[in-house]
């Protein structure tokens, strides 16, 4: 029997991987990643709640479970990275690096030094033995998360749930009287829900309140708490008042001056190319650049022609511009349905 | 559904619900409103306090209605200034309390009584205030109150003789024992004793601190001055009544319930007993946390009942199983339609491991393998010999699954010969990893 490492988060899609993993015959061990169990202000860490809905599930599928604590490499490789990009000015996707630091790397190294087979998770993602591929559920693939994980952990990584849409799967749960079991959908990163993230970056880093400006015209129009709190094109939060929205054009990270402006057609939230860094190619690019990217994470795929050269940063060219995301998130490259890599979103 | 866990919960009995349901609605009026309908309410809160004081020898003037144990606790540590000695097996919330302060814990031996000398050594002249539980909420280890109360009044006499004028409290937490125990304040001899409804049949949330005469506290929520100025707020009217029916309803069945609590624990213990019965001259423990990785053909191990079994709840029915991992038997259980916990619910899911197995000398891979059984007013004697043979099958396959053989698998071994499994050494001893001489810290002194 082949073995099997299954991440379980407690979560319906890593349950439903255990039952689809054991009923094709696969010697399954679920392990519980430990990545985060500290409570922070106005957030209740839910770590110990998974913890006993993944052993709970674990348990009435007759399968090993252990908990694996990554909790240092965690704070290291993951929460230190995303608050030193923060504190860059750039927003960072801790999702995706958490999949190439913890679950495909640590996760992938310790299970094959225990003796695995294979590693499996929840994704909704695929992979044909070599190759990252979209999920058939269009909606929820997550390759756009999983993009920077090594081939070498692709080849030995069981996406179960890749095949299915996320209905089927919550149907399968239900048949297998998992659905009480497991509640709530599974979270990439417990603790950095959209709301969360400014009291948990509060809890770390150091800000200093500062000027909002009109970007046109240099008015003070009010105060912020801190620059890197604000994300380019962010419109919530700012507490101008009321009349026509306001959007963060502009961050001056060095005079610690956020500038905003009315004009949703302002130069700063749009692009036709990106410059990007870091960049994960999984294979080689098509000879003449022409490949699909995805933007951000359930966005649609467009076509983009990608140029690289020894003498400059690899540039993604648009054939009409782009809503412009900020720095630090990640672009994803597509072949159809091969994942092809990605990089990072420079200034 | 059979529920194994009223240490942790009880079901409000029907008497209770019924007698509180009126407060909710039409007897709805707050208990300080001036006119006639409003009177009669308080006159039935009053009533109430006067019947849950009744229960444990005291008067309704005499206790502080609160928001449950925890209130109590926190509201009773509020006597002293200085230094307090708590029992290291209390309850997190008597621990919370006493680290508020400067604190020194009292230690156990293995069966969750109090080390007494340990007690007269810590009890210094900067002490003010002592925590003892009246019975343990993990193992139901009941404590002798009457010696620590003797230690005290002599500690007292003593540091009066000395012209020392430092006051010393004693307090109990009574939460587990007010439907098992028939308790008297005068006689116990305590300053400040805590009681919660909702492990007796009453409602979650409602708690008493009982305050003997000349014993002055400070208020943790000030108000409107309601429970003589030291619990303000709006009277929880429905709760206490609530409180007040259940409390009178466990203390008239107590003997009735100890009794029938003592046949089911009866029952469990020996179901119990005959999984070690399958190897009966083989002495098996774990010591460290290897267990697991030299499970091959080993014997189960004895089981072990943890608590006093002389000074012990008759409703508690701690055991350990060692080698196995007791959470896993409670997920097992769950699928099979019965409740049990591990050990005290805050902890259980907290993923921390106990402190109170900890404290009476338990390793962790004992304290992993460790059930709290607590039995209750919904429990039948049918329910429990249905309960008993279901938990030591759970049991016996978990073992099974981590390669324990018993002598009854070999049995069923030599008449089926494609069994995998290896078999017991002709001498009975366990062919694994310890030796019987490495066990001696465990077989008797638990028993």
């Amino acid at each position: 029997m082949p073995k099997v490492f299954l991440g379980m988060s407690g979560g319906v899609d890593s349950s439903v991987s255990a039952v689809l993993l054991r009923e094709q015959g696969y010697d399954v061990t679920g392990v519980y990643m430990k990545n985060w169990s500290k409570d922070l202000p106005g957030m209740k860490c839910p770590w110990a709640e998974d913890l006993a809905d993944a052993k709970r599930v674990a348990v009435q599928l007759d399968l090993d479970f252990e908990v694996w604590d990554f909790e240092a490499d965690y704070k290291q490789k993951v929460v230190d990275y995303m608050l030193d990009e923060f504190q860059k000015g750039r927003t960072p996707n801790p999702d995706v690096m958490c999949n190439e630091e913890i679950k495909f790397k640590l996760f992938y190294e310790q299970a094959m030094a225990r003796g695995a087979d294979f590693i499996a998770t929840g994704h909704y993602a695929q992979t044909d033995g070599k190759n990252l591929l979209r999920a058939v559920d269009e909606n929820k693939d997550q390759t756009y998360f999983l993009y920077r994980m090594s081939n070498k952990a692709t080849a030995r990584t069981i996406f179960p749930v890749g095949g299915m849409t996320k209905p089927a799967v919550k149907a399968l749960a239900a048949e297998k009287g998992l659905d009480i079991a497991t509640k709530k959908e599974s979270m990439g990163v417990c603790f950095v829900g959209e709301v969360g993230m400014k009291d948990f970056l509060q809890e770390y880093l150091e800000a200093k309140p500062g000027e909002i400006r009109e970007l046109e015209t240099e008015n003070v129009l009010g105060y912020h708490d801190g620059a890197i709190f604000y994300t380019i094109g962010q419109r919530h939060g700012l507490y101008l008042g009321g009349g026509l929205p306001y959007y963060v054009v502009k961050k001056d990270l060095a005079a610690n001056i956020v500038y905003v402006s009315h004009n949703l057609n302002d130069a700063n939230l749009w692009a036709s190319e990106l410059k990007l860094e870091n960049l994960h190619l999984r294979t080689d690019l098509p000879a003449d650049g022409q490949i699909q990217v995805r933007l951000r994470h359930r966005a649609p795929l467009i076509e983009a022609k990608i140029t690289m050269s020894a003498y400059q940063p690899a540039t993604v060219i648009f054939a009409s511009s782009i809503k412009r995301p900020a720095a630090g998130q990640s672009v994803v490259f597509y072949d159809g349905e091969v994942c092809l890599g990605g990089g990072i979103i420079a200034e | 559904m059979i529920y194994l866990d009223h240490a942790a919960a009880t079901p409000v009995s029907t008497k209770a619900l019924d007698a509180m349901l009126p407060y909710f609605t039409e007897d709805f009026f707050n208990p300080s409103a001036p006119y006639l309908p409003a009177k009669r309410v308080r006159e039935a809160y009053e009533a109430a306090k006067d019947q849950i004081a009744h229960c444990i020898g005291a008067k309704g003037i005499d206790l502080v209605m609160t928001a449950g144990a925890t209130e109590s606790i926190n509201l009773a540590f509020t006597a002293h200034q200085n230094k307090s000695l708590v029992l290291a097996t209390e309850h997190t919330a008597v621990l919370a309390a006493a680290k508020t302060r400067d604190y020194d814990l009292i230690s156990v031996d293995k069966t969750g009584l109090i080390q007494l000398e340990d007690l007269r050594q810590k009890l210094t002249d900067d002490v003010d205030f002592i925590s003892i539980s009246l019975a343990n909420n993990e193992l139901g280890t009941i404590q002798p109150l009457a010696d620590v109360v003797e230690i005290i009044r002599q500690t007292r006499q003593e540091r009066l003789q000395r012209g020392i004028t430092t006051p010393l409290y004693f307090h109990t937490d009574a939460s587990q024992a007010l439907s098992l125990i028939d308790i008297s304040v005068a006689r116990l001899g305590v300053d400040l004793l805590t009681l919660n409804a909702a492990k007796c049949g009453g409602p979650k949330g409602v708690g008493a601190l009982y305050i003997a005469h000349g014993v002055k506290l400070t208020p943790l929520t000030v108000g409107g001055g309601q429970e003589r100025g030291l619990r303000s707020g709006t009277e929880n009217v429905p709760g206490v009544v609530g409180f007040a029916t259940a409390a009178t309803e466990s203390k008239t069945h107590l003997a009735y319930h100890r009794k029938e609590y003592q046949k089911m624990a009866q029952i469990l213990r020996q179901a119990t007993k005959n999984l070690s019965e399958m190897h009966s001259d083989v002495s098996i423990v774990a010591q460290n946390d290897n267990f697991v990785k030299h499970k091959q053909n080993t014997l189960i191990p004895q089981p072990i009942f943890l608590g006093n079994p002389k000074h012990q709840l008759a409703n508690f029915i701690p055991v350990c199983f060692p080698g196995i991992d007791a959470e896993r038997l409670i997920y097992k259980l769950e699928a099979q339609g019965i409740l049990v916990s591990t050990g005290a619910a805050c902890a259980a899911n907290k993923g921390t491991k106990s402190h109170v197995l900890a404290a009476i000398g338990l390793s962790d891979a004992e304290i992993a393998g460790s059930l709290r059984i607590s039995l209750g007013s919904t429990n039948t004697i049918e329910q429990i010999q249905q309960a008993a043979t279901i938990i030591i099958e759970t049991v016996r396959l978990e073992y099974a699954r981590l390669g324990f053989a018993s002598i009854c698998d070999k049995k069923l071994k030599e008449q089926s010969a494609d069994c995998e499994e290896g078999e017991p050494r002709k001498d009975g001893r366990s062919t694994g990893f310890l030796d019987t001489n490495d066990s001696e810290s465990l077989g008797g002194n638990h028993a």
